[in-house]
């Protein structure tokens, strides 16, 4: 770790109190459903973190994520985070450019190895020449950056999930990085863009309790993608009473009825925008009257049209239900006809053998 | 008519009562004469098999693919009903039929030829049982099937099969091989037929015609008229000669038993009706009546390989011919003391559909009718229908189902039960004797000849 | 390939051909044989029409056996009816048929679907215990219970589903569908094809003993 100074001398050299210092813990803290009492013990953490070093590699991405993060309005939380860390690497954030930013990414991971944090945008092209940073390929410098990284938070659905570059037909051979990279510690914070409360409370939950935050099954922190966007909308009791906007522009989309026929993905993704909404608390997609695309889910661009809803099949070159009743019609008549014919022979022997019998 | 001048004669024939105990002497020694199989095991199950697949049409396919093992069949079979042993079931007599139809012409046969059991002889020695002895055929589990089910049909086609797999139980066996080889049932031939008319006209000095060309009405017997209840055979001729009726016998189709039929041998039921419908063309008859032989009724008016529409007569049970005289007005008889009840014989009945007919007999002579709680198309068989009668391996089921026909009949509060099938009568004649049971069973065609108004004869 | 996408994909694809197939085939492969003539006369010309009726009046049983039926009629009917609302009545299934022919209906609010799901599922568990309590009167076969379990899978999961219970929603929905799929497998193979039978079975029936002048 760098002699850097602490994160609570930076805060005072900024003019932050102590009062939202500890706002900023509690909210961390309960959005990650860690007992309230835990704010000051994590305030007292924070503060006297010295600054860990971070990377943030952006490989096939459109940095949404990174806007997502600061552009929100200031002074936030999510843009104080960023005085928690050192962010020595960041094409977009950093002044340094050429061999220059280049040179300072290798600094930093030689300065700080085995402690630095790598946080990933974008996903792994895994054919030559697809995406190049300095010469270096993607997939070179993940592996590079990696190796020595304390731990790796996937930032957004792209590294995490492989997103839009992954999706049908995938030309660059994208992968997520995870597929890459089996023996580090790896969080994924997806969302096309993730939200930025996500983000900054993974890396308050690591700077406080020195470890990643409990996941789910896809990696995913519980904290922030526990509960389904469907069981905490606004519109769920439009659902329950069978109230649905058919299309954009009716009656039911007017008075704000559930979105499920017109596609929502509410029901099956996991996510935290129904509870603390974007942009300051202001809205989110739902709210703003289109459905859920489900961009915190793998495949998300594959895994379905944005505008059918959950319960279609998903019939990808048309049903062929047609055929199959063709075909089976045909099979049927050509069993009957051949057993017919076996009905007829038999009847024929039955009198030959009765005549001879009498 | 030559009118009884001399006081009316000693009956010629012995009571009912007699007659039946003479027939079961008769029926016990049947199964010594049983034929034995004669094929090898493999041929019989072969053509057993094969027969089916024959008789096998769109309707039984259906039948056989609709089942869904609801179990209210049960309900209806006085046999299940009597036991409650799961044999017994309805829906068990289809099981094999299933397999074999799978097997064979099912629209999936080969996935069931590779996944179900090889039909062995076994198979079908247990089916005799379910076939024959457990099922009168009498269609009463039809009647409460949520899918409409005519699984006597079905059986009817497995005694086709075991016909071929020489399985039919020895006493049909044995009235199966005479009446297919001598064209006669318990050795009543042609002479003795005639013999016993002969013996009618000179004891009651009345006129029975036989043989009588363009008579109106061709009137056939049973072997049970022959075999010693003549009483049947008087009863008719006395109520065809007061109805006034231009009618005659045949001495050469006379037969209304069907050992065809009853055995599952279509190709005989086939041949046995010929010779009548024939007769009844020559004779010049527009009518054919049939004798009181429940089976006789679907074995001639219902037989579905008889083009019954371009015949030039028409076929009638003698209930339903008494029956419409009685709808005319024209049988007159006097009015009849004490209660009665009637039966409807499943062959006539339910899957017969001459239920008015005898009702309207039985007005004519103002009985006291009152219908058992299960009446109609909803009557419980007797038991003994459909040759089960004769089986001797069947007495337990017989004896034990009767009781629910002795319920039925008790609940009326009637002195008799007036039926018009001498299968019926028989099986009922057995029940009343083995239950000492208090009630009187009577024939329909005998009831009317002895209740017949001779003041207004025509 | 996520466990809902295969469901919802290839699944419930492959699942719904082979129950067309499947259909069909037995339909054709039954109906298309050819007819018994009954060459009889029918006891009165145009009779034998009359025994359509059938198709309908077996719906209900005659009085004579209503009282020995009542329980098996009554749970039957409970469950079928609850079955088809809730099959065709809530939103989810209404949008996979609208996805599959165009047809669009109004949906049921969600309690209704609940309600009718666990009255189906109530009625399906009636009918096992009775099922099993009587073995003489059902004679059960292995095809009776895998019928039975297939049935009952796809309410069960459903509820769950709808619920949320005992794993997350998109593996239960997952489920539900899956089970769906065995359902639509096993349905042309099985006696649910008497969805299809007891039409034609009623009327072959009505008819032959209407052919004689009975009704049944």
């Amino acid at each position: 770790m760098s002699n850097s100074p602490s994160l609570g001398e930076v805060l005072d050299s900024q003019g932050f109190s102590r009062r939202d210092f500890l706002r900023f813990c509690t909210a961390a803290a309960s959005v990650m459903a860690l007992p309230a009492s835990i704010a000051p013990t994590m305030a007292e953490a924070l503060a006297a973190t010295r600054r860990p070093s971070v990377i943030w590699l952006s490989f096939q991405e459109c940095t949404g994520c990174t806007e997502a993060l600061t552009r929100s309005a200031a002074p936030s939380i999510e843009s104080l985070i960023f005085n928690f860390i050192s962010l020595d690497y960041h094409h977009t954030l950093q002044a340094a450019a050429g061999d220059a930013a280049e040179h300072a990414r290798e600094q930093a991971e030689e300065a700080n190895a085995g402690q630095y944090l790598v946080l990933v945008d974008g996903s792994v092209p895994t054919r030559a020449h697809c995406s190049t940073i300095a010469g270096i390929s993607n997939l070179d410098m993940l592996k590079t950056s990696a190796a020595n990284a304390a731990a790796i938070i996937n930032i957004g659905t792209c590294s995490a999930y492989g997103g839009l570059p992954m999706a049908e037909p995938n030309p660059t051979g994208a992968v997520p990085v995870g597929e890459i990279i089996t023996d580090k510690p790896i969080v994924n914070v997806p969302g096309c863009p993730p939200m930025p409360l996500a983000i900054t409370g993974v890396i308050a939950h690591y700077l406080t309790l020195g470890q990643l935050p409990p996941t789910d099954h896809l990696g995913r922190p519980l904290a922030f993608f526990g509960e389904n966007i469907h069981d905490r909308c606004y519109r769920r009791p439009f659902y329950d009473r069978g109230q649905f906007a058919e299309s954009f522009d009716d009656e039911g989309a007017r008075k704000g009825w559930c979105l499920y026929k017109l596609g929502c993905k509410a029901p099956v993704t996991y996510n935290a925008c129904a509870n603390l909404k974007w942009n300051q608390g202001t809205s989110f997609p739902i709210q703003s009257g289109h459905g859920c695309l489900g961009c915190s889910e793998p495949r998300f661009w594959d895994a379905g049209g944005f505008y059918e809803s959950v319960a279609r099949g998903r019939f990808e070159t048309g049903s062929k239900l047609g055929l199959a009743a063709a075909g089976g019609a045909a099979a049927g008549a050509a069993a009957a006809v051949l057993a017919q014919r076996k009905k007829k022979r038999l009847a024929a022997e039955h009198a030959e053998q009765d005549s001879d019998a009498h | 008519m030559t009118a009884t001048t001399t006081s009316t004669p000693a009956p010629l024939f012995p009571t009912f009562e007699q007659v039946f105990q003479g027939l079961s002497g008769q029926i016990g020694q049947l199964r010594e004469l049983a034929p034995k199989p004669k094929l090898p095991d493999k041929e019989r199950v072969r053509r057993a098999i094969d027969v089916l697949i024959e008789e096998t049409n769109a309707d039984e396919a259906v039948w056989l693919e609709s089942c869904i093992h609801c179990g209210q069949c049960t309900n209806a079979c006085h046999y299940f009903q009597a036991t409650g042993e799961a044999k017994y079931a309805p829906m068990r007599k289809m099981e094999l039929y299933r397999r074999i139809y799978q097997r064979e012409i099912g629209p999936f046969r080969a996935w069931y030829k590779l996944t179900t059991p090889k039909i062995k002889l076994s198979h079908l020695e247990e089916l005799q049982e379910l076939a024959y002895d457990s099922c009168s055929e009498c269609g009463r589990c039809t009647m409460v099937c949520p899918m409409g089910i005519d699984t006597a049909s079905l059986v009817h086609h497995l005694r086709s099969a075991l016909v071929e797999a020489e399985l039919v139980p020895p006493e049909l066996a044995t009235l199966h091989q005479e009446q297919k080889y001598r064209r006669t049932v318990f050795g009543a031939s042609g002479e003795k037929f005639i013999e016993l008319v002969q013996r009618i006209r000179d004891h009651y000095d009345m006129e029975v015609p036989l043989d009588k060309p363009q008579a109106d009405v061709l009137v056939l017997s049973s072997a049970v008229d022959l075999v010693g209840n003549g009483n049947g055979l008087l009863a008719t001729a006395k109520v065809m000669n007061h109805l006034g009726i231009d009618w005659t016998l045949c001495s050469d189709a006379f037969e209304s038993a069907n050992f065809g039929l009853l055995s599952g041998d279509m190709a005989l039921w086939e041949k046995l009706s010929a010779p009548i419908v024939d007769a009844a063309i020559r004779l010049g008859a527009k009518t054919l009546v049939i004798a009181e032989c429940g089976h006789a009724y679907p074995a001639l008016r219902w037989n579905p390989m008889v083009k019954g529409g371009e015949l030039p007569f028409e076929m009638m049970y003698i209930s339903e011919f008494l029956g419409r005289q009685a709808q005319h007005g024209k049988l007159k008889l006097r009015p009849l003391q004490g209660r009665v009840t009637y039966h409807d014989p499943c062959k006539t009945g339910r899957r017969g559909g001459a239920f008015e007919e005898p009702r309207a007999v039985l007005r004519a002579m103002q009985a006291d009718v009152v219908e058992m709680p299960a009446n109609k198309e909803f009557n419980w068989c007797c038991g003994g229908g459909a040759g089960i009668f004769l089986l001797d391996d069947a007495t337990r089921l017989r004896d034990e189902s009767f009781r629910i026909k002795m319920q039925q009949v008790e609940q009326t509060g009637a002195e008799a039960v007036v039926v018009s099938c001498a299968s019926c009568r028989l099986n009922f004649e057995a029940g009343r004797v083995k239950n000492r049971w208090n009630k009187r069973v009577e024939s329909l065609v005998e009831l009317v000849a002895q209740q017949l108004d001779e003041e207004m004869a025509a | 390939m996520s466990l809902l996408e295969f469901a919802r994909g290839p699944a419930i694809h492959w699942s719904l051909i082979i129950l067309t197939v499947g259909i069909l085939w037995r339909l054709l492969g039954v109906l298309a044989l050819t007819r018994g003539a009954d060459l009889s006369r029918p006891r009165d010309a145009f009779g034998n029409f009359k025994g359509y009726r059938t198709v309908f009046s077996r719906s209900w049983p005659a009085g004579e056996f209503t009282t020995a039926t009542m329980f098996q009629t009554s749970v039957a009917y409970v469950f079928h009816l609850s079955t088809l609302i809730v099959v065709f009545g809530v939103t989810p299934h209404i949008e996979f048929i609208t996805g599959l022919t165009g047809w669009a209906w109004p949906g049921l609010p969600n309690a209704v679907g609940v309600g009718f799901g666990v009255m189906a599922l109530g009625s399906l568990l009636a009918m096992i215990l009775r099922r099993l309590s009587k073995p003489a009167v059902y004679c059960s076969n292995t095809g009776d219970f895998i019928t039975w379990v297939l049935v009952a899978l796809p309410l069960l999961t459903g509820l769950l589903a709808f619920g949320h219970l005992g794993a997350r929603y998109e593996t239960l929905l997952a489920l539900h569908i899956l089970s769906v799929c065995a359902l639509f497998i096993w349905f042309p193979f099985s006696k649910l094809m008497h969805a299809f039978w007891f039409v034609f079975s009623r009327a072959q029936s009505g008819i032959v003993y209407a052919h004689k002048g009975v009704r049944i």
